[in-house]
């Protein structure tokens, strides 16, 4: 990457830019799948688990298929795995929603690395991307505009939950078992069977975004290939004020700023590379003092999830 | 006779409550009965024990699929563990810091907290070992490793004690900051090790400076496992006899089983959550200080290696309670340490141990479920 | 033209919990077109009947018929199906989502995809013929208790039952309102488009608003009346089994007044939407005096006793007791003596999965004899000091040991009752103390506070009874829309005018 050390400080702005699209991707997927899993009334706290899971299967289906679509599909399959596991436990009586998710992030990163040792030196066909800099002849640029296809589907993602909350039946319903679980039952609902398929449909997000780790980019597997995106995710949604367009625009920030350590680095700034690895987490927590009010719900909480009771 | 459950939301709409004034002497026939009911500590043992055997069973079809025989794949564990002395040993070293990060979560949760912030407070207290004991080269020995340890304890216990303050002040929930404040301890360390508290001389990774050799703390006599063990056992017995036999352990109890009472009987709300949360990251930080002065010495990327993560497993499994967590602690403990064996004989990556604990963990949240069903009725 | 109403019967209902007979062979009628009204005390019966009837409970034994044939009700939804309708105490709105999105929720067969601009319009219409009108945009959160009330009749209405069912519906209304909203059904009914079935325990408004009564006492019917042949008396005694004076307690007079105990001044309080719920209430309590604040639920009486109870953030005014500045410490409330009876003591008073004898220690457990030093604690000590509570206040449970929650309501409520009056009570504080207790109970407690006040004790009874506000206080205070806007005593207390001034206030439930 020589040629950003010629573009100086507007090298740090492409990497910026770049990180945000690049990085955003995963995070962006992981919350929508969360902020849907949340409007229906439960945390998934595992889904670090799922997402790193999605990854390990994405990864070894690639390589053994040859296909990263159906790498891709297996991440995703994956995902829901292990969001309908955390759904019928969680549908249990008297279970806590966010111990599961613990022992479900335990599990599934366990799982993901006892399976997917063998996958560790191999490479696999990735996921390919779209040129959008093939304007330039800069290959920093060039590089830097090289988007996932998932970005967009990302977006339109965003935009169809967000739409789709207001006007439809099952938007509807979601709000309803998130937000007055008796009003459901009462119209005989059942709740358990919401949150399900929410769950449910929360995984196999999350498992995609975990393949788009292993598929895209960084675009291998080991087993520090997540720095606790999913996890994060929990914290997006909440910053996101469980609104699916600004997840989009929580995780084009969140990108953008974990970009922000290895762009500074390339002019010359080696100090605190670690600090701004801290950034978004310090950011999420500084938004939630803000935020949070000792008496009141947060605003936009849906009303039975456990964390904003 | 069963007696009908009075359940507040549905006051006017539940089953009818007892009628007629009891006759004189219906007041005597509890006394009959009025012998220790152990009907809760009891259940909740076998729920424990049945959701252990179900886990091992699930387990077991796990390494069968994978083409191991599982009844050998149970024999390594338990050699790995506990069969000859040096896996009990093993067993023991690996429990020891357990016992304390366990308590990160169990103290917290006894006010109604579900702190999952023991991973940062090990690094904190790991950080605050070392920055200590380097500042106090030359003191003698006893008093520097005390002095060492001490300060890991605080520097956990205020990193916790700040969610807690968090949450009271401004109603940040506790779960999400301590879950956000594990990162940002990582990274904290991260940075200072690879700058400014760094070893220049460590080539192999980065480390932080070495605190003074005298500090460091030795293994017990005749045992080839640290002292860290003995202290972790220390606090959780009296841990224990706090939290059931003093006015503060009864305190806590009322503010974690209804907040609304606790303020009601005048309790300061504020303060008992700040200290149990102190006394947790305290537990923890310890945890960390002692990985500093009885293992490594110097603070690197080796204080992250779950401890956190696998104490707030521990807190689960041991129903939050003290003395449980001695047993419980040696179980994960006697499980993490037959990773080594497995890994030899049946070529296993070491993450199965991850497995096989995430299994227990989930039989053991789900047996929940069932617990109450036993409930022995009056009459 | 509206179709023909569907006559509704059930024939011999019977349905136990546990070893308890909730319902025993109960047989009723209800003729179309007409206000039925379901009259009993608390624990008779009326609301697990009509929630077997709409399919919420199973029961173990009867039939219903509808238009003489007998249909199985195993679901709610067989009931919607059947035109029947149930509008809750307990509302079953979704606060975060606006009044229109609330109404077309409970639609069977909703579309895929909404067409907002056509359900808009399609509300308005059924709106504009209804007797209560609300804006289909407005969020639930912030509808009034009574507008909420009204939301949930309208949604019944709008889903097309015709069968209504109203479980207690006034108990969170003014009486103003109380009556607009029975006296609207009253008129839907008599227009032959529904029939409406009534539950309450208020003789009042089955004198005024019903046609058919049905009297339950312990899960059985005990009487088929015509309200025309009725009279107050006659359904009062009913109800209870034997003449049921109300008890008018001789309160002696005071010798002289006495110094203030409590003194309230200007206190306001946020509710728990940021909402203003309390206003700038003032009072006063003398010691040897019970102060009565009767009022309509939802007008700052929770919020204030949560101040008292350190429950909730006053945001200005003062707390004071004997003269000095009151801030809920646990070394104030047991230097003043202050006792608290919150409603819902399991919610708010009690912890629910410690034991009968834990829960009695509460107040004491850092005082001798339970506490050695101020530290340690005597869990030995707690046994004997258990045992006596509950020989003394006839709490009914199987051990010491036995978790609170496994005792029935009546048990709870006397176990806090146990933990509170047993002390130095120099102030008592008492919100809804009766509600679901029985007869047996309730002339317990009432005894309790009589003996508090001999002994000059400074008591506080806020209700939403107020016959027992009217039958226990020296003075009578009334409570509305956050402020005390009403006092007079009890010589001079007038049944119509505190009503009136009761439904001055109208604040968010």
């Amino acid at each position: 990457m020589s040629s950003t050390l010629d573009l100086g400080w507007w090298g740090v702005v492409l990497a910026i830019i770049a990180g945000a699209i690049r990085v955003s991707t995963p995070y962006l997927l992981v919350s929508l799948g969360e902020t849907l899993t949340e409007k229906s009334g439960r945390v998934n706290l595992g889904l670090e688990g799922t997402l790193v899971l999605g990854a390990m299967s994405g990864f070894a289906t690639s390589y053994l298929t040859g296909s990263p679509w159906l790498g891709l599909l297996a991440a995703g399959v994956s995902g829901a795995a292990m969001g309908l596991l955390h759904a019928l436990i969680c549908n249990l009586p008297r279970v806590n929603d966010i111990a599961v998710g613990i022992a479900l992030f335990i599990f599934g990163i366990g799982l993901a690395f006892y399976l997917g040792k063998p996958f560790i030196e191999p490479r696999a066909p990735m996921l390919p991307a779209l040129p959008l800099g093939s304007w330039s002849h800069h290959p920093a640029i060039r590089s830097a505009f090289d988007v996932s296809p998932l970005f967009f589907i990302g977006i339109a993602l965003a935009l169809a939950l967000e739409w789709g909350m207001k006007n439809t039946r099952w938007g509807l319903i979601v709000r309803m078992a998130g937000d007055s679980a008796d009003a459901a039952r009462a119209i005989g609902r059942s709740v358990e069977r919401i949150r399900t398929y929410a769950t449910i449909a929360g995984g196999f997000l999350s498992g995609v975004g975990g393949g788009f780790l292993a598929l895209f980019y960084p675009g291998n597997w080991n087993e520090g290939l997540s720095s606790g995106q999913g996890l994060m995710a929990v914290a997006l949604v909440i910053f996101a004020r469980w609104s699916p367009v600004r997840c989009f625009y929580a995780s084009l920030l969140f990108g953008g700023a974990s970009a922000i350590g290895p762009a500074v680095q390339t002019v010359g700034i080696t100090e605190g590379y670690y600090l701004f690895y801290a950034a978004p987490y310090a950011l999420t927590l500084a938004l939630l003092i803000y935020s949070s009010s000792p008496t009141q719900a947060l605003a936009g909480a849906p009303n039975e999830l456990s964390i904003s009771r | 006779m069963a007696l009908p459950r009075y359940d507040a939301r549905n006051r006017d709409t539940g089953p009818p409550e007892a009628r007629a004034p009891p006759p004189a002497h219906a007041t005597l026939s509890w006394r009959i009965t009025a012998r220790r009911l152990p009907t809760d500590s009891l259940e909740a043992l076998l729920l424990s024990l049945a959701a252990l055997a179900v886990a091992s069973i699930l387990f077991g079809v796990f390494v069968a699929l994978q083409g191991h025989d599982p009844l050998a794949v149970y024999q390594t564990l338990y050699l790995g563990g506990f069969g000859t002395r040096f896996s009990i040993e093993n067993t023991l070293t690996q429990a020891a810091p357990l016992l304390l990060t366990a308590l990160c979560t169990l103290i917290p949760a006894r006010v109604g907290l579900l702190v999952i912030g023991g991973e940062g407070a090990v690094v904190l207290g790991g950080l605050g070992a070392v920055l200590a004991g380097v500042a106090l080269a030359g003191a003698p020995a006893l008093i520097g490793t005390i002095l060492t340890i001490s300060a890991g304890a605080l520097a956990g216990g205020f990193w916790i004690a700040a969610a807690a303050a968090l949450k009271h002040m401004r109603g940040v929930n506790e779960t999400i900051s301590t879950l956000l404040m594990n990162y940002i301890a990582i990274a904290l360390m991260n940075h200072l090790i690879s700058g400014p508290i760094r070893d220049f001389s460590q080539t192999l990774k980065a480390q932080s400076w070495s605190i003074p050799n005298p500090f460091m703390v030795g293994n017990i006599p005749g045992w080839s496992v640290h002292w860290g063990l003995v202290i972790g056992l220390t606090i959780c017995v009296l841990l224990h006899l706090v939290l059931r036999h003093t006015t503060l352990g009864f305190s806590f109890d009322i503010l974690g089983g209804n907040r609304r009472a606790a303020q009601m009987a005048g309790l300061p709300i504020g303060r008992l959550m700040l200290l149990a949360c102190f006394l947790g990251g305290a537990a923890a930080g310890i945890a960390g200080a002692i990985e500093i002065v009885a293992v490594h010495g110097a603070a690197s990327e080796s204080l992250v290696v779950g401890l956190g993560y696998t104490g707030i497993l521990v807190a689960f499994l041991a129903r939050q309670n003290a003395l449980a967590v001695l047993l419980v602690a040696l179980l994960l403990g006697g499980i993490s340490a037959s990773g080594g064996l497995l890994q030899r004989r049946f070529d296993m990556p070491h993450a199965v141990t991850s497995v096989l604990q995430g299994l227990i963990f989930i039989c053991v949240l789900a047996s929940n479920a069932s617990a109450g069903r036993w409930r022995r009725s009056s009459g | 033209m509206t179709p023909s109403l569907p006559e509704v019967e059930i024939v011999d209902f019977s349905k136990r919990f546990g070893a308890v007979q909730a319902l025993d062979a109960v047989s009723v009628r209800f003729t179309a077109g007409r206000m039925h009204a379901l009259l009993g005390e608390n624990g008779a019966g009326k609301s697990t009947l009509v929630k077997c009837l709409m399919g919420y409970y199973k029961v173990d034994a009867g039939r219903i018929l509808v238009d003489r044939h007998a249909r199985a009700i195993a679901h709610p939804y067989d009931a919607h199906a059947l035109g029947l309708g149930m509008v809750y105490q307990h509302f079953t709105l979704v606060p975060q989502m606006s009044v229109a999105e609330n109404f077309v929720l409970g639609r069977e067969r909703l579309p895929a995809v909404l067409d907002w601009a056509a359900e808009h319009t399609a509300l308005r219409k059924f709106m504009a013929r209804m007797p209560f009108r609300l804006d289909p945009r407005r969020l639930v959160a912030t509808l009034a208790a009574g507008e909420k009330q009204k939301l949930e009749i309208l949604k019944q209405l709008y889903l097309g039952r015709q069968f209504l069912v109203l479980d207690e519906p006034t108990s969170v209304l003014t009486p103003g309102e109380a009556d607009e909203v029975l006296g609207e059904m009253r008129r839907l009914a008599d227009a032959g488009e529904l029939t409406v079935v009534l539950i309450t325990h208020k003789l009042r408004e089955v004198m005024e608003f019903a046609q058919d009564v049905t009297i339950l006492r312990g899960g059985k019917v005990v009487a088929r009346i015509d309200v025309a042949d009725a009279s107050e008396q006659r359904l009062a005694a009913m109800m209870f089994g034997q003449s049921h004076d109300t008890v008018k307690l001789e309160l002696a007079s005071r010798a002289g007044p006495s110094a203030n105990y409590l003194e309230i001044e200007h206190l306001h309080a946020l509710g728990d939407r940021d909402t203003i719920a309390v206003a700038g209430a003032s009072l006063a309590v003398r010691s040897g005096e019970i102060v009565g604040i009767a009022g309509v639920s939802g007008n700052g009486q929770k919020e204030l006793v949560e101040v008292l109870a350190g429950q909730r953030e006053a945001e200005s005014g003062s707390l004071r007791i004997a003269g000095r500045a009151f801030n809920g410490t646990r070394r104030e409330l047991k230097q003043y003596g202050v006792s608290l009876l919150t409603e819902e003591p399991l919610a708010n008073a009690a912890v629910r999965s410690m034991s009968v004898m834990e829960n009695l220690s509460l107040r004491q457990f850092d005082q001798l004899p339970l506490a050695r030093g101020r530290f340690v604690l005597n869990r030995r000590a707690m046994r004997p000091f258990a045992e006596d509570l509950i020989r003394r206040y006839g709490i009914r449970t199987a051990s010491l040991f036995a978790r609170l929650d496994t005792l029935s309501g009546g048990n709870i409520q006397r176990t806090v009752l146990a933990r509170e009056l047993s002390r130095d009570v120099r102030l008592l504080i008492m919100q809804n103390p009766c509600v679901g207790l029985d007869a047996a109970a309730v002339a317990e407690i009432r005894g309790q506070i009589m003996r508090a006040r001999e002994r000059g004790a400074a008591i506080l009874l806020i209700s939403e009874d107020l016959d027992e506000i009217l039958d226990l206080s020296d003075r009578v205070l009334v409570m509305a829309a956050g402020r005390i806007s009403y006092e007079t005593d009890r010589a001079s207390a007038d049944r119509y005018e505190i009503g009136r001034h009761m439904a001055q206030g109208r604040l968010t439930a």
